[in-house]
């Protein structure tokens, strides 16, 4: 028996985990579900005469999915905050390694879909419902003359007409809110008490310390100029000609390899943080 | 089984234990006594693997408790004084746990259920305290773990329940299991436990066979004052005076735990001086 990794050890626990908790997240997502519908039903309120538009579509999705994903992320090892329920989870007969995936598997993998599925699921007949609304109101305000256009279900992973060169910003929203949500996993093992807020505020000071990094301390040490296209090139003034800069400018593979390592390996080092953090939780 | 060796622990700078060393062997049931914030629950938390020493050797089964592995999480099984159980069926309870414990035994666990009159069918969320708590003993000892850990296992048990613990824990023993049961409500170990272990801030005041105390030690009702007064502790009660003796006819008495706890307590040193000479 693999002491490390038993695939019908997690499956036992992804069951046993889905049975205690179905109730709950069954009740969850309906109340995910009934706010997205009160939400969309006060935009249409406010403003019958125009339907959602994509800008609104895409905030909606992407301020749940950060709000109710770093929810869930911080209520996923709430067990480890009580004695009681901590010790019956540190007894299970299952590895930590199982036991982060079981957590992961819920909170990254099924709570994406779900969350999606539920917003789509919401959002389709409510564009309709919202087209028909902003056009019967459209139609009377302009004694049924103007151009209406009706609005289009979005993809909120793709960004609707980009210009060919642009980056596809809606895909980096989709990371940050992966590393920012493994933030909130970990901090749901390391804090045991208001881990929430206690995330937020460690991720606050986090962001704090960058920037007085990058725009204080790092910027002492360079000279007089600025960052340009990116944060491998340098532009910067030699001897007070503040006309003619100069750039400096680093091999292109560092630009990829550091765009590569802020999208994707944040999460990654959060999860296995909390997997070592797990491993040395004491009750 | 167990041994630890030179363990210390504390709580933040609230020192528990000092350099404490036991060995536990299978096929006993250890009674691990002491006052409230002794240490006891503290101890067993470590034979779980569910606190790390800082500085000793903990050793069970042949694992370090502390690595958790499944298969030292298999054979430990712990009865905590706080404990939870999910808010779900019994029948559930069972197909979704029981699975982890390779060796549990379904019907053994329906047979300890029914004796402590738990219905079958019951849900968790509908059940009392106590009950779950005897859900609880029943899923541990089908468990066929090893090792079972038991903190405070009486609290919250009714007076049949309790006489029905130790009826089922008396026939549970056997040459492969070591059972510790930690409290400091002694009178519901007699006659279950075959060793006694005191523990007090954080030291081992007291740890020897319920045999061995039968053999040195005489516990009995006096109403002789010198005998009174030559006894190794004694309080009066409704009845004469109880007095704990030296056993010196070799005629074995009937361990009163109470009265030896506390004789150990009050005048730990007369009565260890009896087991070293």
């Amino acid at each position: 028996m693999n002491q490390s990794f038993d695939f019908g050890r997690w499956w036992l626990l992804v069951k046993k985990h889905w049975y205690e908790n179905q109730r709950k997240y069954t009740l969850s997502l309906v109340a995910i579900a009934g706010l997205l519908l009160a939400w969309f039903t006060f935009i249409m309120v406010l403003n019958p005469y125009e339907p959602i538009d994509p800008g609104m579509q895409f905030g909606t999705y992407y301020f749940g999915l950060f709000i109710v994903g770093c929810l869930f992320a911080s209520l996923l090892f709430a067990d480890l905050s009580s004695t009681s329920k901590g010790i019956n989870y540190l007894s299970m007969p299952a590895s930590h390694l199982e036991k982060l995936l079981c957590a992961l598997l819920y909170s990254v993998v099924v709570f994406f879909v779900v969350y999606s599925a539920i917003f789509y699921l919401v959002e389709l007949p409510m564009i309709k419902i919202s087209n028909a609304i902003a056009h019967t109101h459209w139609s009377k305000l302009m004694y049924k003359s103007g151009n209406f256009h009706e609005a289009e279900v979005i993809n909120v992973f793709v960004m609707p007409n980009r210009p060919a060169g642009v980056p596809n910003i809606f895909f980096y929203f989709l990371m940050t809110y992966f590393a920012i949500q493994a933030a909130f996993i970990l901090g749901s093992v390391y804090f045991r008490k208001f881990n929430f807020i206690k995330t937020v505020i460690s991720l606050i000071l986090a962001c704090a310390f960058l920037a007085f990094l990058v725009g204080q301390l790092f910027h002492s040490l360079m000279p007089s100029g600025n960052y340009y296209h990116g944060i491998t090139s340098y532009s910067f003034f030699t001897n007070d000609d503040y006309e003619n800069g100069k750039i400096v400018q680093l091999p292109e593979w560092i630009d990829g390899v550091l765009k590569l390592f802020i999208m994707y390996t944040f999460a990654p080092i959060f999860w296995v943080t909390t997997y070592f953090r797990l491993k040395e939780k004491e009750i | 089984m167990i041994n630890i060796q030179n363990l210390h622990f504390s709580y933040r700078k609230k020192p528990i234990f000092k350099g404490l060393s036991l060995q536990l062997q299978p096929g006993h049931i250890y009674g691990l006594l002491g006052k409230n914030g002794t240490g006891k629950s503290t101890l067993l938390r470590n034979i779980a693997g569910l606190l790390f020493p800082d500085k000793g050797k903990v050793e069970v089964l042949g694992f370090v408790p502390g690595l958790r592995q499944p298969a030292f999480l298999q054979q430990v099984f712990l009865v905590p004084e706080e404990f939870y159980l999910p808010d779900v069926p019994l029948q559930h309870l069972v197909d979704h746990h029981a699975p982890f414990y390779p060796l549990f035994d379904r019907k053994r666990f329906e047979k300890y259920v029914t004796e402590f009159d738990i219905p079958l069918d019951g849900t968790l969320q509908k059940m009392s305290y106590g009950q779950k708590k005897k859900v609880l003993i029943s899923f541990g000892l089908a468990s066929n773990a090893s090792m079972l850990l038991m903190d405070e296992p009486t609290n919250g048990l009714d007076i049949m329940s309790k006489s029905q613990f130790r009826k089922v824990m008396a026939a549970e023993l056997n040459d492969q299991k070591c059972i510790v049961i930690s409290t400091h409500q002694v009178k519901d170990l007699e006659n279950l436990i075959d060793r006694v272990t005191i523990i007090d801030e954080g030291k081992i005041l007291f740890d020897q066979t319920v045999d061995t105390i039968g053999k040195k030690l005489s516990f009995r009702i006096s109403f002789d004052a010198d005998e009174v007064k030559q006894s190794l502790y004694s309080e009066s009660s409704l009845r004469g005076n109880a007095i704990i003796s030296r056993n010196t006819d070799g005629e074995e008495s009937k361990l009163d735990l109470e009265l030896l706890y506390k004789a150990i307590i009050v005048n730990g040193p007369l009565v260890q001086s009896v087991f070293t000479a």
